[in-house]
């Protein structure tokens, strides 16, 4: 259980270490860096969906001046298959380097073919325009349905699908299939009055991060190799990057930028190979920057998904059966979020018989990447709008009819495990005693309720505290700060040597200065750095314990720590002054050398994060406009750290959860184009699309760390696309399925609708 | 043509900055970053859509009047076209080592989780700040309209905008300060005696000197805001033409206002132009507020806006609705021609390849009028209409007795209904004639089907426009006040 109780630092909202640097400017970003004699570098692009490779002339294109080099396909390594290890989306070496620079076949609108590197951005986009490809166009697929149609046309013709009894006869563009099972759905839907049968449909959008991928690469002749980029995890870029070009790991440097933005989405690589391998034919830096457009078409947006849902239920609302069928799109190759999908459908609820199918499908579009929560927006908007539908059909409120069916502490999760100490409950009771669910509705507007969910990881983190010689502190730690958690690291560094946070100064340090730590994500930093931060204070306190036991002339256990100090234990009779760290830093060379503590782990026992999202919006018939009027986040985020950033994360996570719902997707053209490749057509909300977003943070302990941390920057957007389709569906009385909630699609509906 | 200087000079931190030997569209951001090594104006789009590029510039405008400071989009602006202003970036607002207000509320408010917005925030409301150092929350959203931040959700970014008129106050970028003699000196030093010639750009500084150019250089491009042209260059990456920049032609600059009309010279920024419209026809009070950001307010110009006639152009059905003209010139001669006559296809005007805008004057209305101005995209802020409206019809005794439909999003240019206008034009003012215009719509326009929207929805929501507003002169509750330019999307 968690052990501290009164906190000195924890739960305080102070001012965040690099927060000055953040408002002047002076944080430098992935395209911020330049070395002397550096050289820009700009992608040739595939114009179709589907293509193979015949023949690329670059004849014309090397003669540009200032051109120093191009490469292609064939220039790049064969990489052997082999499962990523440590990145959020699931995916393979040999995809991840077939992506990076396609080699016989274009798999997409916008997959690499070539790069250039030249003494100015324009000369590399003149010798861009000079290489001359040709195609053979091929068909392209660009849905689930017509991917797993009977005669579909393949992306890959070496993939059979995994995850059946036995290896099918022939390839398919279905990568994998899952099926998840428990209790006899027959007898379950047999047993029920009330049945809830829809399928639901989400399309592909983007993390929307502001700031696009970049970096800097030089090339050493020793093969010392430095990468200088945006991404959420430094040593994720280094080992794939590593295997990609078929380096040795510990050739390459990995310096974390600030990164402006990733959302899961810059947990791969796409830019840094290319840049290596650039900067070795030319004997140059290069810096590669993505274009906004680059990064629409050519960066890995979320799934699109097709979910068909049926829920049975008794009249007092009990849930007797569940099942699902998941489709959701890969793009080019396999790795989709099906496998969450298929895991957290049903989480929240405690349901005797349920069985899910997930279906990882390929298609002509980028390979999807992480975005928070990855699968279970999509997953939990099916389940949560049938859970409105059957409220309605039942005729119960809807919170009621959730709490009836809420998983509680030791009831199996659908997903396995049992659960021990959520909040599931905890926010749904806060939720209907929220002012916001008593506030009275007027006509043409609709209230909407959702829960959300998700797993939180734990994975490897590590943490160095070095105590300086006036006792003050620095933490070294690898995890690019996405959202605040230098100010987070602090808080707990300061907790554990009870010295003011302003005394401790945290560092994310590169590949090289501090040890191997997974990426920023899933939810994982706070809760699993966190305890690495926790546990280096903690070795440096049994280092100070020790020391003073030393100086003493007593027994180490004959030590104390107590309100900062170390001191004789209560009855030990000894001549001793308590010491704080910084007397014991003064006296470091006299016992024993500098202080360092130290920690590296894999967290186990991270906490699964429950929410409650309410939505008010009104709905303008005549146009389809649809108007947040309120909206409400409400979760279990274990201990508050530095409570501003997790409501920060909450807010931030239901607005984008809002803008999926009512105005996100990318806009296909039959030819597998994306459309609204910019930040104009593809409309991410401002401030005055929204109200002010309404935060409570619940504090259900997670056992599994020392000061109850959960994790919480996945969950929020998980409640919001069925909180807003819920709440437009009471407003109109119409079911709406599927998102974006654009409205074109309302006015569509509404006229349908009239007959 | 007079003489000649190919360097282009302004003001940053208090210092004259010379530039020459760069092409002409090289964009402030590029200057700034490539060439200045001042990277904390950030680019998250080179398309003006995001904010991260925000800057102010400081222009100084003669005489007695005071130094305006206004944002603008620096990564779609072309560095000779801020030739005479000061240049203020996120660098330049840390004041003997005091952050800006705007800096220590977004500090203390949490306003950053990235932070790569931060910077364009800052300058937003910085900007903000010169015109109003304690803003309401209306005036704060406005502000940061143009902003995207895909963090925080906006909340504390609000916060910070409300929070910084209670602390401690900018000692230099305040509005009490900021226009010192010392200032206005450094920027009366720039004001150009010859004319700014590089080999790819010209600046003339009269309409006689631009007459000459257009009609020497008929293949040249003016460039104008350069909210449309500087797109071509980050985005499509075209290589323009020669530029002819009319931003220095004091006659284009011209805002008349009389009750004869209004008379809008081309190169009046659109803030400047909505705010006279607004001012002369309360009906479309809100149409400068939703028309785009307030740095593509900044730098783009109505002129820009008319000359380049996109059929989704918000201001054109508007004016269509007010009966605007325009006045083209050639050479020496001057001809006027309706708005309605002056769009002939897609992207397709009137005006002759030697032929420049010089002015959008509007006639001033007699009788009794109403005005209603729509605009349906998918989000309320700068966005590209799917659909946009402007209605006046005039009433005379119940019985309507004109009527201007304009629309845009409807058809390949910005046009008339002359069909639903016939179906008002002697009708009483009841909720049944709007019925009746909304339905003869479907004999005005075939709409096409295009990823922001179907003919189906811009068909309907269009005649439903017209019905709302029918509804709004009728109904005894008006759902909406008349006059509210509505965003509906
Ligand atoms: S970089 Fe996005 S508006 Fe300029
Ligand atoms: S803080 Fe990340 S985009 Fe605004």
């Amino acid at each position: 259980m968690s052990e501290a109780v009164d906190f000195r630092y924890i739960g305080t909202r102070p001012v965040r270490p690099d927060g000055l640097d953040k408002v002047t400017g002076r944080a430098n970003f992935g395209a911020d860096f330049t070395l002397p004699g550096m050289l820009h570098g700009r992608f040739l692009r595939s114009p179709h969906a589907h293509a193979r490779i015949l023949n690329i002339d670059l004849e014309a294109a090397l003669a540009v001046p200032g051109v120093k080099a191009i490469v292609t396909g064939k220039d790049f390594p064969e990489v052997e298959p082999g499962d990523i290890q440590g990145g959020e989306g699931a995916g393979d070496y040999h995809d991840l380097a077939v992506n990076v620079m396609a080699r016989d076949k274009v798999l997409y609108h916008g997959h690499a073919v070539a790069a250039v590197a030249a003494t100015s951005v324009r000369a590399a986009e003149q010798a861009i325009r000079a290489i001359k490809v040709e195609y053979e166009v091929l068909p392209a697929v660009l849905d689930i349905d017509s991917a797993m149609a009977a005669n579909a046309p393949l992306l890959h013709e070496q993939l059979y699908t995994e995850g059946l009894p036995e290896k099918p006869a022939r390839p398919s563009n279905v990568a994998q299939v899952m099926e998840s099972t428990r209790g006899d759905i027959e007898a379950g839907f047999a047993e029920a009055d009330v049945i809830i049968e829809r399928t639901y449909i989400t399309p592909t959008v983007h993390q929307g991060y502001i700031e696009p991928h970049a970096c800097v690469a030089r090339w050493g002749q020793d093969e010392q190799s430095l990468i200088w980029c945006a991404t959420q995890g430094s040593f994720d870029v280094r080992s794939m990057t590593a295997r990609v070009l078929g380096l040795n790991v510990s050739r390459l440097k990995v310096i974390p930028s600030e990164i402006g933005g990733g959302f899961g989405g810059k947990t791969t690589i796409y830019l840094e190979p290319v840049a290596i391998m650039l900067s070795r034919r030319s004997g140059r830096p290069v810096k590669l920057v993505m274009t906004r457009e680059e990064v629409f078409r050519a960066s890995g947006p979320a799934s699109a998904s097709k979910i068909k849902l049926k829920i049975g239920a008794r009249k007092d609302g009990s849930l007797t059966a569940m099942y699902a069928w998941l489709g959701y799109e890969a793009g080019a190759f396999k790795g989709s979020p099906m496998v969450p999908g298929v895991m957290c459908v049903f989480a929240p609820y405690d349901v005797p018989a349920f069985k899910a199918e997930g279906y990882d499908v390929l298609v002509n579009k980028p390979k999807v990447a992480a975005y928070r929560a990855p699968g279970a927006p999509q997953a939990l908007f099916a389940t949560e709008s049938a859970m409105d539908e059957l409220a309605r059909e039942l005729g119960m409120d809807p919170i009621e009819l959730r709490l009836k069916n809420a998983v509680r502490d030791g009831s199996q999760a659908a997903y396995g495990p049992k659960f021990n100490s959520i909040g599931l409950e905890a926010c749904l009771e806060a939720a209907r005693a929220h002012p916001n669910y008593q506030r009275p509705l007027e006509p043409g507007q609709g209230r909407g309720v959702a829960v959300g969910f998700w797993f939180n990881v734990g994975m490897q983190s590590s943490a160095e505290i070095h105590v300086n010689e006036d006792g003050t502190a620095t933490v070294i730690e690898g995890n690019p700060d996405i959202g605040g958690s230098r100010a987070s690291m602090a808080l707990m560094a300061a907790e554990e040597l009870c010295i003011p946070y302003e005394n401790v100064r945290v560092v994310v340090a590169d590949t090289e200065s501090a040890g191997f730590t997974n990426v920023t994500g899933g939810s994982r930093v706070t809760f699993a750095t966190g305890m690495a931060v926790i546990e280096a204070a903690r070795d440096i306190i049994s280092q100070l314990k020790q020391r003073a036991a030393a100086l003493w002339n007593v027994d180490e256990d004959m030590v104390d720590w107590v309100d900062g100090k170390v001191v004789p234990k209560p009855g030990i009779n000894v001549e001793a002054e308590p010491m704080s760290l910084a007397d014991m830093a003064a006296e470091s060379a006299k016992t024993g050398g500098p202080l360092l503590g130290r920690a590296s782990l894999n967290a186990r026992g991270a906490g699964p994060a429950f929410s409650v999202n309410l939505c008010d919006v009104a709905v303008d018939p005549e146009t389809g406009k649809v108007d947040v009027l309120s909206f409400t986040a409400i979760q279990d985020a274990g201990k508050a750290i530095h409570p501003s950033y997790v409501e920060g994360q909450m807010q931030g996570g239901a607005v984008q959860g809002i803008g999926w719902a009512l105005n996100e997707e990318y806009v296909y053209n039959g030819d597998g184009v994306m459309e609204n490749a910019g930040f104009l057509d593809y409309r991410i909300p401002v401030a005055s699309d929204l109200p002010m977003i309404d935060t409570q943070i619940l504090e259900v302990p997670n056992p599994g760390h020392p000061y109850g941390v959960r994790g919480v920057g996945e969950t929020p957007i998980v409640a919001p696309l069925a909180a807003v389709a819920n709440a437009v569906s009471a407003a109109t009385g119409l079911r709406m399925t599927e998102l974006p909630l654009s409205p074109p699609r309302i006015v569509a509906a509404l006229e349908a609708a009239k007959g | 043509m007079g003489s000649r200087d190919d360097c282009i000079r302004f003001l940053l931190d208090g210092e004259v900055v010379e530039v020459s030997g760069l092409p002409a569209t090289t964009t402030v951001l590029d200057w700034l970053r490539d060439h200045a090594g001042r990277t904390g104006t950030k680019e998250g789009c080179a398309e003006g859509d995001c904010g991260a590029c925000t800057v102010l510039l400081g222009e100084y405008q003669g005489g007695n009047a005071p130094l305006r400071y206004r944002t603008f989009n620096s990564c779609i602006r072309f560095l000779p076209t801020i030739d005479g202003c000061e240049l203020v970036t996120v660098e330049s607002l840390v004041d003997d080592g005091v952050l800006h207000p705007a800096q220590r509320a977004l500090v203390a408010e949490h306003g950053s989780q990235c932070g790569f917005c931060t910077p364009g925030f800052v300058m937003s409301l910085a900007g903000l700040y010169l015109e109003q150092p304690a803003p309401d929350r209306e005036q704060v959203v406005r502000a940061i309209a143009g902003n995207l931040c895909r963090c925080t959700g906006y909340r504390p970014i609000i916060d910070a905008g409300l929070a910084m008129g209670g602390l401690e106050p900018a000692k230099t970028w305040h509005p009490e300060r900021v226009d010192t003699p010392a200032r206005r000196a450094a920027l009366a030093k720039l004001v150009r005696r010859r004319t700014l010639e590089l080999p790819d750009l010209v600046a003339p500084r009269s309409l006689d000197e631009l007459a000459s150019w257009r009609q020497a250089e008929p293949d040249a491009q003016l460039l104008a805001g350069g909210t449309d042209l500087g797109l071509e260059v980050t985005k499509a990456l075209r290589n323009l033409p020669k530029l002819i920049y009319t931003g220095q032609v004091p006659e284009l600059h011209v805002l008349e206002t009389a009750a004869a009309g209004l008379r809008i010279g081309a190169a009046v920024p659109l803030a400047d132009a909505w705010a006279a419209i607004v001012d002369a026809f309360p009906g479309f009070e809100e149409v400068a507020d939703r028309f785009a950001s307030p740095p593509v307010c900044h730098s783009g110009t109505l002129g820009g806006n008319v000359a380049n006639g996109s059929p989704i152009g918000d201001c054109m059905p508007v004016l269509l609705a007010l009966d605007a003209r325009v006045e083209l010139r050639r050479g020496a001669s001057v001809r006027e021609l309706s708005l309605a006559d002056f769009y002939l296809d897609y992207r397709r005007t009137a005006m002759a390849a030697d032929e420049f805008l010089v002015a959008i004057t509007i006639p001033g209305a007699q009788g009794c009028w109403h005005y209603a101005g729509y605009k349906l995209g998918k989000r309320w802020d700068q966005d590209i209409s799917a659909v946009c409206a402007g209605f006046a019809i005039q009433v005379d005794a119940k019985v309507i007795v004109a009527a201007r439909l304009g629309f845009g999003g409807m058809a390949g240019i910005p046009a008339r209904a002359p069909a639903a206008e016939a179906a008002l034009i002697g009708a009483t003012v009841e909720g049944a004639s709007f019925e009746v215009a909304a339905d003869a719509l479907a004999s005005d326009f075939e709409p096409i089907d295009d990823l922001r929207a179907s003919a189906s929805y811009r068909l309907i929501s269009a005649g439903n426009l017209l019905r709302r507003f029918g509804l709004a002169l009728t109904s005894e509750e008006q759902r909406k006040p008349l006059s509210v330019w509505e965003v509906t999307p």
